[in-house]
């Protein structure tokens, strides 16, 4: 208890932080409950910029919640998001993802219809030939725009090493390609905040290790990621900055030894999932 | 036999109109709509009431009909856009239902179930059966284009879109697309196709009554859909005409069978129809053609 | 005033017929997860049933009714064993359409064999009572009674047997209620029987009050529709609330529109209902 204390005095931020030019993403006291279940609870916290975040906790912390609430798909009952120091809370999902925020989903939500290079096609930002009127009469713009972001699809498909099957429909990959798709397309939209929902569950140990590094050479690219995983080697392996969510509020945060060593994680959290 | 082919043709144009409008919602854009004759019939009731009152010319009537049709899709997908697919589906069946009972009995504007008689017919110089075969002409042409643009539409950025939309809307969302507002689109052209058919279908017979929704034809227009191929046009046009051949072939089972009579009659050919509907669907649940697969190649590998 | 009184006592004796076979399109959704549109069709086939019972046969009203709950939801188990369940792997909306289909075959069934003549089930003509200026029909009293009676016997039944909690527990989670050894097909089969016989007991309790035609479900259909979605799909307590508001509603607003529009009225309602509650008044999936 003394611990959490500590850490917990040690974790408050001055309130002209909230939009400081350091954060790319600033959280505070976000509440959203399911009938009785306080799903996530006075959650407050900030993503550094250019760097790698990690959020871990048991299951059923909120972490999923917290970033359905993030990207706009789940309204929160109160609390105030600052993106880029811009209040967004109440904008839709596809308003932040113009913003540059872009999020995977944690069960793999492919668009098994459509190939690989669709998936990731579609994600591109402002395409002429998705309005109405542009896509009926065509125009220069148009197919110059589609070659362009097919090119990208291509390049991106040459890197997630899914070359082979870039023009299957995804739902005849693999769970583990599927986890590279979900990963490519929310590349392709350049985003400037990228969140992550365990990218690598049910990935096999090498895969994992070579989203790990696409992440980091993502990152040293100049976008900030949010990332939720159970895998503490992969955590410790890429994150900057470590993020303990329980019971749907920040129990601490620290680098990932400080985490490590505090006692009152290793009681939420390290001991439950031992 | 030439004139009864003209009027059948004729009719199978319209109808794959109606096949079309119907894939752009469903086959592509996921959106299921059992009110389809709806749209069908308001196409059909505004051109022939500005036709008849305002005295503008046909064609200016038929645009205005399906442009209507197309305003009023908008207007039920923004009420209907929050409902699940099993609440759309019976939402939209009673739609129909709802303006068949308006088109009954809302009696100074649309004369009952006695329907609107002597609608104009478009001058095209020619009359008697020559007409006959330069509206077949027209209303094919009309199929044609609206094919080419379907295609389109399909093939274009939009149609990823709208396919996205069909497999799972929150996707489309994160990668950034208005999931309303191309669900509007998406309904304001299909309206527009289904409500152009209903216009065409009033300007051929010069007449429109509440039969236009028997619940036959929507179980047709599906029916060549799924036959075809949901998801592609081309599949569309050719389950129009399959179905087709399917209801007229069923005009000869009264030669085939004696001692019956026309309800009878009636009643056979409609239970031979809906089993063959049930029968395709459990044989061939995904159509003739399949819904086209863009294979992009490597610009890597072509240089 | 009076009027309003009148009409509310016809909207709850309308809402009652309403709600019986809205609660059978509800609980076979709530099993099956399926919208049985062929419901229409089982009206007309237990309407006919009744009919054959009560004139050809000469039976009395209470065991035509009993036939044609049998024969409505036996020809909708083979039915649906025929032509949907093949269907089922392709999804509910394709089940959907599907039964459209199967609707106009069993109703051109029931067409062939009876033609599409008027006909009237064989009961006395008697005199409305009244009471305080209210005119109430025994017959429709009769009506509401066995609307009633049969609602009560299918609560009765889902409620204290073990099968009707099986089957809950199927409509419930049916994952869980196969572990648990629970056969689904079997409750699939339970279910599309009491609907679809619940079906058939409105199409005589339809038939007592007006007359018998091949059209007599689908002149009905949409206001069960309203009914079944307006209480929540899969809800059978929401099949009843939806049946009582949407006859009420029907019955009301000839007050201010012509009595034509009524049913129109009452689907428009449901719209309107439906934006506030997507999910229905009772419905929780
Ligand atoms: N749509 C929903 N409806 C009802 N309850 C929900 C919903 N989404 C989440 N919950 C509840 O909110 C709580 C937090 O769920 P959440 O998915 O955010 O957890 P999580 O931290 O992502 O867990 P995990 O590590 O298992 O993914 C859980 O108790 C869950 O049951
Ligand atoms: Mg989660």
């Amino acid at each position: 208890m003394a611990g959490m204390g500590a850490l917990a005095g040690k974790r408050v931020v001055g309130s002209d932080s909230w939009t400081s030019s350091e954060s790319i993403l600033t959280v505070r006291d976000l509440h959203c409950s399911f009938g009785g279940v306080k799903a996530v609870n006075g959650a407050s916290f900030s993503v550094q910029r250019g760097a790698i975040t990690g959020i871990i906790g048991p299951n059923g912390a909120g972490k999923t919640t917290l970033f359905n609430i993030i990207a706009g798909s789940v309204k929160p009952a109160r609390g105030a998001i600052f993106l880029e120091g811009r209040n967004v809370a109440g904008l839709r999902a596809d308003q932040l993802a113009a913003l540059g925020l872009t999020r995977t989903f944690q069960l793999a939500r492919s668009l098994g219809d459509l190939t690989v290079l669709e998936n990731f096609a579609l994600y591109a930002r402002d395409q002429p030939g998705e309005s109405l009127w542009r896509a009926l009469v065509g125009s220069q713009s148009v197919v110059a725009q589609e070659k362009a972001v097919l090119d990208q699809a291509w390049e991106l498909a040459r890197r997630l090493n899914l070359v082979r099957v870039a023009n299957d429909r995804v739902e005849t990959l693999s769970g583990g390609q599927k986890k590279l798709v979900e990963l490519g397309r929310a590349l392709l939209g350049e985003p400037s905040l990228l969140l992550l929902d365990e990218p690598i569950a049910g990935v096999n140990p090498t895969l994992g290790a070579e989203i790990g590094k696409h992440l980091l050479a993502i990152r040293d690219s100049g976008v900030s990621i949010l990332v939720i995983e159970h895998n503490m080697s992969f955590i410790g392996r890429i994150c900057d900055h470590v993020i303990v969510m329980g019971a749907g509020s920040v129990l601490a945060e620290g680098s990932f030894e400080e985490i490590r060593a505090n006692e009152a994680v290793q009681s939420a959290y390290l001991g439950m999932s031992a | 036999m030439i004139s009864y082919l003209v009027a059948l043709l004729t009719f199978g144009a319209i109808y794959a109109l109606l096949a079309l409008g119907l894939n752009l919602m469903w086959g592509i854009a996921g959106m299921v709509n059992l009110g389809i004759l709806g749209y069908y019939a308001l196409g059909g009731y505004s051109s022939a009431l500005l036709t008849m009152h305002l005295g503008i010319p046909v064609w200016l009537g038929v645009i205005a009909g399906a442009l209507i049709t197309a305003l009023f899709g908008a207007a039920t997908c923004i009420g209907l856009v929050k409902l699940r697919d099993d609440y759309l589906a019976i939402v939209t069946l009673g739609f129909a239902e709802v303006m068949r009972n308006i088109a009954e009995n809302f009696v100074s504007l649309t004369n009952g179930t006695d329907g609107l008689a002597q609608i104009p017919r478009p001058r095209l110089g020619v009359t008697g059966s020559d007409f006959n075969v330069v509206y077949l002409v027209i209303c094919v042409m009309v199929v044609l284009v609206v094919l080419a643009a379907m295609e389109r539409l399909r093939a274009a950025p939009f149609g990823r879109v709208l396919r996205a939309l069909r497999a799972d809307p929150m996707v489309a969302a994160s990668a950034g697309k208005n999931v309303l507002g191309f669900q509007v689109r998406t309904l304001a052209v299909g309206g527009f196709v289904l409500g152009l058919g209903g216009a065409l279908y009033a300007h051929y017979l010069t007449y429109i009554s509440p039969e236009v929704f028997q619940p036959q034809l929507m179980i047709y227009v599906f029916l060549a859909l799924i036959l075809g191929g949901r998801g592609n046009n081309y599949g569309a046009v050719l389950g129009t005409v399959l179905v087709l051949a399917i209801v007229e072939g069923t005009r000869f089972l009264a030669d085939l069978v004696h001692g019956l009579d026309a309800v009878q009659i009636g009643a056979l050919r409609a239970f031979v129809i809906g089993v063959a509907f049930i029968v395709v669907l459990q044989k061939r649940p995904h159509g003739l053609l399949p819904e086209p697969r863009r294979i992009y190649t490597d610009p890597a590998a072509r240089s | 005033m009076l009027q309003v009184f009148q009409l509310l006592v016809n909207g709850v004796m309308a809402g009652a017929i309403l709600a019986v076979p809205a609660i059978g399109f509800n609980i076979v959704f709530a099993v099956l997860q399926i919208s049985n549109f062929s419901i229409a069709a089982l009206i007309a086939v237990g309407a006919y049933a009744g009919y054959t019972a009560n004139v050809l046969l000469g039976l009395p009203p209470l065991l035509a009714i009993l036939a044609a709950f049998l024969i409505s939801g036996a020809a909708g188990v083979a039915s649906d064993r025929l032509a949907l369940r093949p269907l089922r792997g392709y999804g509910a909306i394709a089940v959907a359409i599907a039964s459209l289909a199967l609707n106009m075959v069993l109703e051109n069934i029931v067409r062939f064999i009876f033609g599409n003549d008027v006909r009237s089930l064989d009961v006395p003509m008697m005199r409305d009572w009244i009471f305080e200026g209210i005119h109430v029909g025994p017959q429709a009293v009769f009506n509401f009674l066995v609307a009633i009676a049969a609602m009560v016997a299918l609560f009765s039944l889902l409620s204290f047997t073990t099968v009707g909690r099986a089957m809950r527990a199927v409509a419930d989670n049916p994952t869980l209620a196969n572990i648990k050894g629970i056969d689904p097909e079997k409750m699939a089969r339970l279910a599309v029987f009491l609907g679809m016989g619940m079906a058939g007991i409105a199409g005589v309790l339809l038939a007592l009050d007006t007359a018998v035609d091949p059209t007599i479900g689908m002149r009905v259909v949409l206001s069960v529709f309203a009914a079944a979605v307006l209480g929540g799909l899969g809800s059978i307590p929401g099949a009843v609330v939806g049946g009582l508001l949407i006859g009420l509603a029907e019955q009301l607003s000839t007050l201010v529109v012509p009595v034509a529009y009524s049913s129109a009225i009452g689907f428009a309602a449901i719209i309107l209902a439906l934006l506030l509650f997507p999910r229905g008044i009772l419905g929780d999936r």
